[in-house]
């Protein structure tokens, strides 16, 4: 049986000082009216891991990521990028990550090079470096041949790519991706997993959120599972999933519903 | 399928019920009880010209129509939106039946109702059968104006997917601005005039007859000379036009996913190396540039500013009139910045990025100096073209203080409102089938009109007294006093927008994300929230509508009819009371507006201030 706690994760930190974790959560926490979306959250995610936050619809992945990279301010809780406050100094932290929400808006009316090379900008990144750069992510998405559609006529798989592509450009240190892979195709999937691993392999941190188990298995070394706004369990993905799989893991955890097997009688007959 | 429709209407209303709206509501309301009794009393007078009622009547049920078919076009996203239902197994003329009766639960419906009694009160004058002919009449009279407006939003939508048919509805929406407003132009001209006592023109009569919204008053007209029949021909034609129009309606129910037309942008992006241009405002501009030029919701916007500011200045020109013409050009500065009023509203959710990246000051500069360049050319062209073209020379005084006051104050305004007033939308990724729908921005807009009125008033001034002093340095001086307003309250009103921008970022992507206002948050423990109660939301609404037309319609103008000794009364109330009152009465109509929009902005600068400060 692996080594459950309930949001410790802080305390694993893998023991390293306070400037070299990539993300720290502490006490983050978020109240919609009476719904505690996202409950006194503590993660660590140590410089250089692959970290998977997995949890069922409404866990509050999405909100505590959005109040991570300083997109949802929090009630309560604090969140450092590399020991920078990203509320107290947002400039500084912003700088050194890339993110992917899912699901919001872009500059609709551009289109992918038009967004890429306006993104760049506002980075204040050097012109032919931005030249360079959107090309290649162009090429490595399979978005070059949709020269001339503006954003607002992608589809959903291709939104996603164009996402990615915008949290890859200015080089960060950190990627914080909401649902990556949902509708991306197979291939471009295989093409954004070797691209997020030799990020990782470079130095490079990642957390994702998914719903995808075998996924997560596959890419991330470290797991966090959130079940109704608080951190259920955390820790090295062999830890978290012991002899089962992660699968069996988070339907335990987030209490998988007996009902189900034998609700819906008339749907068969 | 009715039933479950109007009921997951009401829901949906219900759940989404604020203070703010429930009281726009309620003035709704109240204006179209006031206009129903206008027309039900269009029914009981008593002129003496033959058939001046029934031409008056079909008359009103003419603007009833137009404001039906108009309306949802001005008034973006129904309630109950068709795609909500793509995957349901139910027959598109059954969805149809069924929206349409959803359509009848609304104050707006009710109202119409209440006007269209007064083809019944025609009838019982006429006699008992007219009578009863009327009950039908008014009745399919109803459905057909609903049925219209369903059936036109639907049209509209459809052609408003390219830039054309956005331009197209832009310049309808505009046209029907310019007809309103110039209403009370026609109402004094019939006053004047001797239509009600010797008949209105046959041509004219034909003509609002035959328009399916007279077809009811003919009903009763012919029953009542003992044509019955044609009365009831008349009626099967009603029915029979809505059935047509229903089939019609429910095709474009069927094709959820239409070929929409699809603008291209360009196969390169052109790297920008000067300085200059390189900056991160000048990417901003760039991009609201292109957004101008490919977004059919800005294509309208343009297209409502050019149409309405012409459409003003030439109308006129019918009666003989050019004095108008010179001022089409500060009248576009003006509707600039009314329909520009919810610039973030609009962009969605693509606010992340701005916040992301900490661009907030270049993203709301580079909207400003985007605003510019679309607008100002345009303005300064038609300014000089038509003075020119009109011979005034008087008015280039006047115009070189209005131009660059409007400008820049409306530049100021729009960015202002657009962050301070955020109206949230759908985004535009996920109303890909109809681009009018939109954020609903009544009283922004409304607002932002009037308040957009006082940044020319210091360089107005200037010229006043240029004038009555016979002075030529301040009549000119009057330019250069515009010039420093625009450029003042542009900046300063920018700067303003940024940084609540900055400190009310994260807030308005969650009002953006969700559609509601995001809640109190304490970050700091010790920071004091104040939320504006539900009483206090609406008694802000209620002050930001009443102020404004207290102030200027009823009060200035009152007092600047007074000052020139004109014998006009319209709807100014001061001017109803005997002389030793009207004074006093249009002063304290000043001063009640200014009241009133005092404490409107006392509370709503209290509403903003209660998520207290960003702790960055």
């Amino acid at each position: 049986m692996p080594k459950l706690f309930s949001g410790a994760a802080g305390s694993r930190s893998s023991g390293t000082a306070d400037g070299s974790a990539a993300l720290r959560l502490t006490g983050l926490t978020k109240t919609f009216g009476d719904l505690t979306a996202v409950d006194r959250v503590d993660l660590t995610v140590s410089a250089g891991s692959f970290y998977g936050l997995v949890g069922p619809n409404g866990a509050g992945k999405t909100t505590a990521l959005s109040m991570a990279v300083g997109l949802l301010r929090p009630d309560a809780g604090s969140s450092t990028v590399f020991g920078v406050d990203v509320w107290s100094d947002p400039v500084h932290a912003k700088a050194l990550i890339g993110v992917l929400p899912d699901n919001l808006a872009l500059p609709e009316r551009l289109t992918g090079r038009e967004l890429l090379t306006f993104l760049g900008q506002l980075r204040g990144l050097d012109p032919s470096a931005v030249a360079e750069r959107t090309q290649e992510l162009l090429e490595v998405m399979d978005l070059a041949h949709a020269e001339r559609t503006l954003v607002v006529d992608y589809s959903t798989g291709m939104r996603k790519k164009i996402g990615l592509a915008t949290a890859l450009l200015h080089a960060p240190r950190l990627l914080v991706l909401d649902e990556p892979f949902e509708a991306v195709d197979p291939v471009s999937a295989v093409a954004l997993k070797q691209i997020l691993a030799r990020f990782v392999a470079g130095g490079g941190s990642v957390v994702l959120s998914s719903h995808v188990m075998a996924l997560v298995e596959q890419l991330c070394d470290t797991v966090a599972i959130m079940v109704k706004g608080r951190v259920v369990a955390a820790g090295p993905l062999d830890q978290v999933r012991g002899a089962g799989s992660l699968e069996e893991t988070f339907v335990r955890l987030a209490g998988g519903d007996a009902r189900v097997a034998e609700g819906l009688s008339w749907l068969a007959s | 399928m009715v039933g479950v429709l109007i009921r997951m209407k009401l829901a949906i209303i219900r759940n989404s019920m604020t203070g703010g709206r429930a009281a726009l509501m309620v003035i709704g309301g109240v204006l179209g009880v006031l206009a129903a009794a206008t027309t039900v009393w269009l029914s009981l007078v008593d002129p003496s010209g033959p058939g001046v009622v029934p031409d008056l009547l079909a008359t009103a049920y003419l603007v009833w129509l137009l404001g039906w078919v108009v309306g949802p076009v001005w008034g973006a996203s129904s309630v109950l939106r068709v795609d909500h239902f793509a995957l349901l197994p139910v027959p598109r003329r059954q969805l149809a039946v069924g929206l349409l009766g959803a359509a009848f639960v609304g104050v707006t419906t009710a109202v119409t109702a209440l006007a269209f009694l007064s083809l019944i009160v025609y009838g019982l004058r006429q006699g008992v059968l007219p009578a009863l002919v009327a009950v039908p009449a008014a009745t399919l009279q109803l459905v057909l104006v609903v049925l219209l407006s369903r059936a036109s939003y639907s049209f509209f939508g459809l052609i408003a997917r390219g830039r054309v048919g956005s331009a197209f509805t832009g310049l309808m929406l505009a046209a029907f601005l310019v007809l309103t407003q110039s209403g009370w132009i026609v109402v004094v001209a019939l006053i004047y005039s001797d239509v009600l006592t010797t008949g209105f023109p046959s041509e004219y009569s034909t003509v609002v007859r035959a328009i399916p919204s007279g077809w009811g008053v003919v009903a009763v007209e012919t029953t009542h000379n003992g044509h019955w029949w044609r009365a009831v021909g008349l009626l099967a034609a009603m029915v029979a036009l809505i059935g047509l129009l229903l089939l019609g309606w429910s095709r474009t129910l069927g094709s959820f996913r239409h070929g929409r037309a699809t603008i291209r942008g360009s196969g390169h992006a052109p790297r920008a190396t000067r300085p200059v241009l390189a900056g991160r405002t000048a990417a901003v501009v760039r991009k609201e540039l292109r957004t101008w030029w490919r977004d059919p919701a800005r294509i309208q916007m343009l297209a409502i500013v050019l149409g309405w500011a012409l459409g003003t200045a030439l109308l006129p020109l019918t009666l003989d009139w050019n004095a108008t013409l010179p001022w089409a050009g500060p009248a576009m500065a003006l509707m600039a910045a009314t329909v520009a009023c919810n610039l973030y509203g609009e962009d969605g959710t693509a606010l992340w990025l701005t916040l992301q990246t900490g661009t907030e000051r270049q993203d709301v500069r580079g909207r400003q100096w985007a605003y510019l360049l679309v607008f100002g050319p345009l303005t300064v062209a038609v300014t000089v073209g038509f003075t020119l073209y009109s011979g005034y020379t008087w008015a280039w005084p006047w115009l070189l203080a209005l131009v660059p006051a409007l400008l820049g104050g409306g530049v100021g305004l729009a960015v202002f409102t657009s962050v301070v007033a955020l109206a949230p939308g759908p985004d535009a990724h996920k109303r890909p089938d109809n681009p009018l729908e939109q954020a609903e921005t009544p009283w922004q807009s409304q607002v932002l009109f009037w308040v957009g009125l006082l940044p020319p008033v210091p360089a107005v001034v200037t010229v006043v007294l240029g004038t009555v002093c016979d002075n030529a340095a301040l009549l000119w001086a009057g330019g250069p006093v515009g010039l420093a307003t625009g450029a003042l309250l542009g900046w300063w009103l920018g700067r303003v927008a940024v940084k609540r921008l900055r400190s009310r970022g994260p807030e308005m992507l969650f009002h953006l994300r969700t559609g509601h206002a995001a809640e109190t948050t304490t970050v700091k423990a010790d920071v004091p929230t104040v939320e504006l109660t539900r009483r206090e939301s609406l008694v802000a609404v209620f002050s930001w509508i009443l102020g404004p037309l207290c102030l200027f319609p009823q009060g200035v103008v009152p007092v600047m009819i007074l000052l020139a000794g004109a014998d006009l009364r319209l709807w100014f109330l001061a001017l109803y009371f005997p002389d030793p009152l009207r004074w006093p009465i249009a002063i304290l109509m000043v001063m009640l507006g200014i009241l009133l929009l005092f404490q409107a902005i006392q509370l709503t600068t209290k509403g903003r201030h209660s998520c207290g400060p960003s702790p960055g």
